[in-house]
């Protein structure tokens, strides 16, 4: 064997290698440029011509995207391609690819769903954005979002049964497929017709008439398309079973706890709840106000944190017209200095005679029910099954009670019956919620409609938020207050039990919005990250 | 009012920006201006075997920053899989191998550099040899590095380090081919080029799912304009047997019997090409004889298939004048009797002369980028080149064209993987080289290697990433560049020779698997040996000089800027007789010239044998494992490191089963099983769906609990794992909270 070659001439060329390593091979570029112009008449293959319409779309029609399932099989190059060519962030994509299957043991089924933005004729983002951060192009028809203008609300994403606006945490802001519009408008194929290998994605021109589309070439398995009007068509020639339903309907998906909106949903409940109960005692204390004034003032302080972008927040009543969330906003935006005046005046800071304290009185209860009610519609307005008017209302309302009976509870003076109405109310609650178990048979859950999935979410991932739930409203609305209403308990018990109904409550709303079953496009199966059942 | 709308409403700004596109340059189209590019150039992609080209764009300093597909190359027009299209991301992954990491006597791999790791390196290895024998140290290599690389790992293993055991992971996914191709027609020389997938009229997939394993491939069938027919030969119902026009769920590895019953049908129906058969091929009598046995009756029993489907199946196959081609991957290659099942297809192809002509073959679709030029210059089971070990002359021609003594070649070729591992097993070998392969959750009842790690004196480990299964093992681990980092040629599964190119830089003190195999060999002290070798570019010339006269001749193949400019080079391409440089697209046999000694294929044929682990009553499903998703690559170091792959596929390991015997277990899709075979356990989520069938499970390979349960069985000529049924049992665990 020779000797190994010593030190110095070794170290020589490791460094001679690292050298070479660091050398790339395209320091060519001005020649490829040169070369690569020369050839720029290949341009030609971004386009596609023919999975792209040659003329812009006409009166009454639009851009939209055509599937046809046969060609998918399930590449998912369109999602990558999307992310590549329109410079996304890390993990982010506008296309996702998910699966339907279904069929028997002799015809056994499955297809492969590509699905992005689907440009609805009546777009729900769109329509609840509070600062009109989404346009429906007239002359295209395609959907876009306004990127600098958006607040970060994410409202739209809840609005959306397809889940495709997606929030971008570098952003504070949400972003979404815009059908490649600038690709279009060059006469290119978007990046996801570009890619697919089999063809199976084009753009084609449908006809709308008074805001709706033909839907009837919709798929079968995804959401309702009677609420959006989503102009996607999806094709084939095979004939479907009757049973296909998406891959990942089995999968349970806790959503977003968004923690300022629950401190939100209860905080304003719960001003609202003292601004009332006070009009209704014959001898209230200021501090029940006071109490009201410091929740609502915390809630809407708290709710600014749920934006990704606040200090564009300002332009949140563009969207009145037809927005939920700016009514919301505009009527809680007016509460604040009214709830502010009556406290203010109620503490004698504010030299006012006349009718004008019982104006300030009533007026900031009423806009605050006012205010309540266009919470409660923002989530009705996503049509959501477990956000339904009847489920939301009387949870919404039904923390204000609570919340305004704890805090009457803690005044100076408070009637003891108080108590007696708290536990009242507290069973009634809680005998409402139980309602959302009921979908929850007995053995096998093999049915996931939207109601069983909520139930199996209330039992499985978030039973430990549910326990809370029960045992706070048990301590701090029934036995606390019981205590209470028979003298058994001093009036300084009030104080916790105040606390544990609003621990209570904050759970309540955690599980109204993680426990919702979120309508989406068909997902792939994956039996992972959403948790077991 | 127009100040005030804009207030109001904020249409441009730095975020709206950020997506604002330039018009494209260079033919690419309109791209987000930061990601505007100053230049392309073209590389072969580094995944699969297909071999896409892919235009990576480059900033003013020439660093690759974004790609997309070639539109101009024959084999993916302009098309890429998802995997292609990130092949960029996993160089920037933040577990990238930087330094050489040495083990120190704590036990913790500690960074040394470079003259410190070859001094580890040689100073362990020739003091093993000196006291074992030089057979104490063998080498795991790779089908994902260029085949420039692979001959000099070659030939300094072999020739300058006494090395007698290399071999590498196309063991796992190739060599069932290869041997096949081998004995049949002379030569590793799969005979198709991509344009026969358009040119068929009745496709044969056989165990291979290119809907989602070669989507580019795919992308090929759906431009047939025959109207093929498609028939899909596969236990599960993928994506590739729901686009066919017939699936056949026989049962699995019973495949070989039913080729052997449509033979026997071909016969029996007259639809042999009995002149192509007397001039072309030798031993079609004692074939004929032998398949008499597979009766239908046998068949339809062996393989559960229903009497419909399989008329259908001969009809098609036998309709007069159609062209019949058979494709095959793992599911034939992964078997106990995978060489024979490979050469069933090339019996159906020989028997009908559906060969050499637009449309036909007996086509293996390759697993990795580089599989056939591992298989042909590896220089682990062939002699580099394609030659033979055991043949003097041989020797000395390989030995005369590198210019060392014919003495320094080994007259025996490589043990095969397995044996290398009993060999450890056994205490022969003491010392293992393992370079980008992930041995440790990728080979066969994988429990045993991690049993084996002890018995090694030494592991050496060269890899991009520091996080591999197997380099979290080593004692010394190498830092390799990547794919992207590093020039050289692939070859795709049609024979086409294809330029990869530097684009990026290697991160920290990484380099190029040459440049670490030049390095071994200087510390070895046998650097003079390889003076010729001295870039990739040299060494391309070294490999045209072994190819000359061979059937893989690429002579005619001037240098890298030649492949580039051709758009890749199948071979044979010999300079003395050069193809229509327009010609891209070509096949082999037409003149029905085999590369035998008598120049006829051979008709090859054995009893088929049972299952190596039937299924009882203690384990009574039979697993299948493949691949999950075309986001995932093998065992996930490359494709877990990007954002966009990992939504794409599923994130934790699962096991479809059907409904029936989901019902039996009380199983739902989201429910924790325990899935034990008689070699280990693993828990995995179970998935319920019909694609597979009762008594049938499946698992995809990624994960590394798999292997696990993979029950080590090979093929009797390939070695070749068979990956693809073992006997497992499944025992529902309580649901999570």
């Amino acid at each position: 064997m020779v000797a190994p070659r010593k030190q110095p001439p070794l170290l020589d060329l490791v460094d001679e290698l690292l050298a070479e390593q660091g050398r790339l091979q395209t320091p060519v570029v001005a020649a490829s440029r040169a070369y690569d112009q020369s050839r720029n008449e290949h341009a030609k293959s971004k386009i596609f011509p023919q999975l792209i319409p040659l003329t812009a779309p006409g009166p009454g029609e639009q851009y939209a995207f055509e599937v046809d399932l046969d060609s998918c099989t399930g590449c998912k190059s369109c999602v990558v391609a999307c992310h590549s060519l329109n410079g996304l962030d890390e993990a982010e994509a506008w296309r996702d690819v998910g699966l339907v299957v279904g069929g028997s043991r002799a015809a056994p089924y499955q297809q492969t769903i590509t699905s992005a933005c689907h440009h609805c004729a009546d777009p729900a983002c769109l329509n609840g954005c509070p600062v009109l951060a989404y346009e429906k192009d007239p002359l295209t028809g395609i959907v876009r979002h306004l990127d600098d203008q958006c607040i970060g609300c994410q409202y739209c994403i809840l609005k959306c049964p397809y889940d495709v606006p997606k929030y971008n945490e570098r952003l504070g802001i949400v972003r979404k497929c815009d059908l490649c519009h600038q690709r279009l408008g060059a006469g290119e194929a978007p990046a996801c017709v570009q890619a697919c290998p089999t063809h199976a994605i084009k753009i084609i021109k449908v006809g709308i008439h008074l805001g709706r589309a033909d839907t009837t070439r919709f798929l079968p398995a995804a959401p309702d398309p009677g609420y959006t009007q989503p102009t996607t068509h999806y094709l084939t020639q095979r004939s479907t079973p009757g049973d296909v339903q998406p891959a990942d309907a089995h999968v349970l998906r806790p959503q977003p706890p968004h923690g300022p909106l629950v401190a939100l949903l209860v905080l304003m409940p719960m001003a609202v709840g003292c601004g009332v109960v006070e009009l209704v005692l014959t001898r209230p204390s200021p501090s029940l106000g006071v109490a009201g004034w410091l929740a609502g003032a915390a809630g809407l302080a708290l709710a600014t944190l749920h934006l990704g972008k606040p200090l564009r927040a300002w332009r949140v009543f563009l969207g009145l017209r037809k927005s939920w969330f700016s009514r919301e906003a505009v009527v809680f935006g007016a509460w604040f200095p009214l709830a502010s005046a009556h406290v203010a005046a109620s503490l004698g800071w504010l030299p006012l005679g006349g009718p004008l304290p019982v104006v300030l009185t009533v007026a900031p209860a009423a806009v605050g029910v006012l205010g309540l009610f266009c919470s409660v519609m923002i989530y009705v307005d996503t049509r959501r099954a477990f956000w339904r008017f009847d489920n939301t209302a009387p949870r919404f309302f039904g923390s204000a009670v609570i919340l305004g009976l704890a805090g009457a509870l803690i005044s100076p003076g408070a009637p003891r019956y108080l108590g007696f109405l708290l536990i009242v109310a507290t069973v009634m609650k809680l005998t409402f919620e139980a309602r959302a178990l009921a979908p929850l048979p007995g053995k096998i859950a093999d049915s996931h409609s939207t109601a069983v999935q909520t139930a199996r979410l209330l039992t499985g991932p978030l039973r430990k938020v549910n326990t809370v739930r029960r045992v706070a409203a048990l301590l701090g609305g029934i036995l606390l207050p019981l205590g209470f209403a028979l003298g058994a308990a001093p009036m300084a018990a009030a104080i916790p039990a105040l606390i544990l109904c609003l621990g209570g409550e904050l759970a309540e709303r955690t599980l109204f919005f993680r426990a919702v079953d979120a309508p989406k496009m068909p997902g792939q199966t994956d039996p992972g990250p959403g948790g077991a059942p | 009012m127009s100040t005030l709308d804009d207030l109001l409403l904020v249409r441009s700004g730095p975020m709206t920006s950020e997506l604002v596109q330039h018009p494209g340059d260079f033919g690419l189209g309109k791209l987000p201006v930061r990601l505007s590019p100053a230049g392309t150039v073209k590389s072969v992609c580094g995944y699969c075997s297909t071999g896409c080209s892919l235009e990576v764009h480059l900033n003013a300093s020439g660093e690759a920053i974004n790609l997309t597909p070639d539109p101009h190359y024959p084999v993916n027009l302009g098309m890429a899989c998802p995997k292609g299209w990130e092949a960029l991301t996993p160089l920037a992954a933040p577990d990238r191998a930087t330094t050489p990491l040495l083990r120190d006597e704590s036990g913790e791999l500690r960074p040394v550099d470079w003259t410190r790791a070859m001094t580890a390196f040689t100073e362990k290895l020739q003091d093993l040899q000196a006291r074992h024998g030089p057979a104490a140290v063998a080498v795991l290599s790779t089908g994902q590095i260029v085949t420039e690389e692979m001959a000099l790992l070659g030939a300094l293993t072999k020739f300058g380090m006494g090395i007698v055991d290399l071999d590498s992971n196309t063991r796992q996914c190739m060599a069932t081919a290869h041997v096949a191709y081998k004995q049949s027609y002379g030569f590793d020389a799969p005979p198709f080029t991509y344009a026969d997938f358009e040119e068929s009229d009745v496709l044969v997939f056989v165990g291979a799912n290119p809907c989602i394993a070669h989507p580019i491939m795919w992308q090929r069938v759906m431009r047939n304009r025959r109207s093929p027919a498609i028939i899909v030969v596969d236990p599960r119902r993928t994506e590739t047997a729901m686009a066919a026009t017939l699936h056949l769920p026989a049962y699995p590895k019973s495949d070989q019997t039913l080729f052997y019953g449509l033979a026997r049908e071909i016969i029996q129906r007259g639809a042999t090409a009995p002149a192509f058969i007397a001039e072309h091929t030798e031993g079609f009598a004692g074939f004929a004889k032998f398949v008499e046995a597979f009766t239908p009756a046998r068949v339809l029993a062996e393989t559960g298939l229903s009497a419909t489907d399989y008329q259908r199946t001969i009809e098609l196959i036998t309709r007069p004048g159609a062209r019949v081609s058979y494709w095959w991957t793992m599911g034939v290659n992964q078997s106990h009797q995978a060489t024979r099942t490979a050469q069933a297809l090339i019996n159906l192809s020989l028997m009908a002369g559906q060969i050499g002509r637009p449309g036909t073959g007996a086509n293996s679709i390759t697993g990795q980028c580089n599989a056939m030029g591992s298989r042909l210059f590896g220089n682990a089971s062939s002699l580099v080149g394609g030659f033979d070990f055991a043949r003097e002359e041989h020797r000395r021609h390989v030995a005369a064209i590198l210019e060392i003594d014919p003495a320094l070649i080994p007259a025996q070729p490589s043990r095969a993987y397995d044996r290398i591992l009993d060999a450890v097993e056994a205490g022969e070998i003491r010392a293992l080289w393992i370079i980008a392969t992930n041995t440790a959750h990728s080979w066969i009842n994988s429990g045993k290697f991690a049993r084996l790690r002890d018995k090694l004196d030494f592991l050496i480990v060269q890899d991009m990433y520091t996080t591999t299964e197997t380099a979290l093992q080593a004692d010394l681990v190498l830092p390799a560049a990547g794919w992207g980092e590093k020039e050289g040629t692939f070859i795709n599964s049609e024979r086409r020779l294809g330029y990869v190119r530097k684009v990026a830089r290697a991160p920290g003190q990484a380099l190029s698997d040459f440049a670490i195999f030049k390095l071994v060999a200087e510390a070895w002290g046998c650097g003079p040996l390889f003076t010729r070798w001295s870039s990739p570019a040299a060494t391309l010339q070294i490999l045209k000089a072994l190819s000359r006269d061979q059937p893989c001749d690429f002579t005619g193949i001037r240098d890298y800027a030649h492949i580039a400019a051709a758009g890749g080079i199948q071979w044979p391409f010999p300079e003395t007789q050069l193809p229509v440089p327009a010609d891209h697209e070509r096949r082999l046999f037409a003149d029905g010239k085999f590369f035998t000694a008598g120049g006829r294929a051979t008709f090859l044929f054995a009893e088929p044998l049972p299952l190596p682990e039937p299924t009882d009553a203690a384990y009574p499903f039979l697993l299948n494992t493949g691949r999950g998703s075309s986001a995932q690559w093998h065992t996930g170091s490359r494709t877990d490191k990007s954002a966009v792959l990992r939504k794409l596929a599923p994130t934790s390991v699962w096991i479809e089963l059907h409904p029936v015997d989901a019902a039996k277990l009380k199983l739902l899709t989201g429910h924790p099983v325990t899935v034990r075979s008689r070699r280990g356990t693993t828990t995995a989520l179970a998935v319920v769906t019909s694609i597979v069938q009762p008594g049938q499970v499946f698992m995809p390979m990624h994960f590394p609990g798999v292997n696990v349960l993979t029950f080590p069985a090979y093929d009797p000529h390939s070695r070749q794992p068979a990956y693809k049924a073992c006997a497992v049992a499944l025992s529902p665990l309580p649901p999570a909270p």
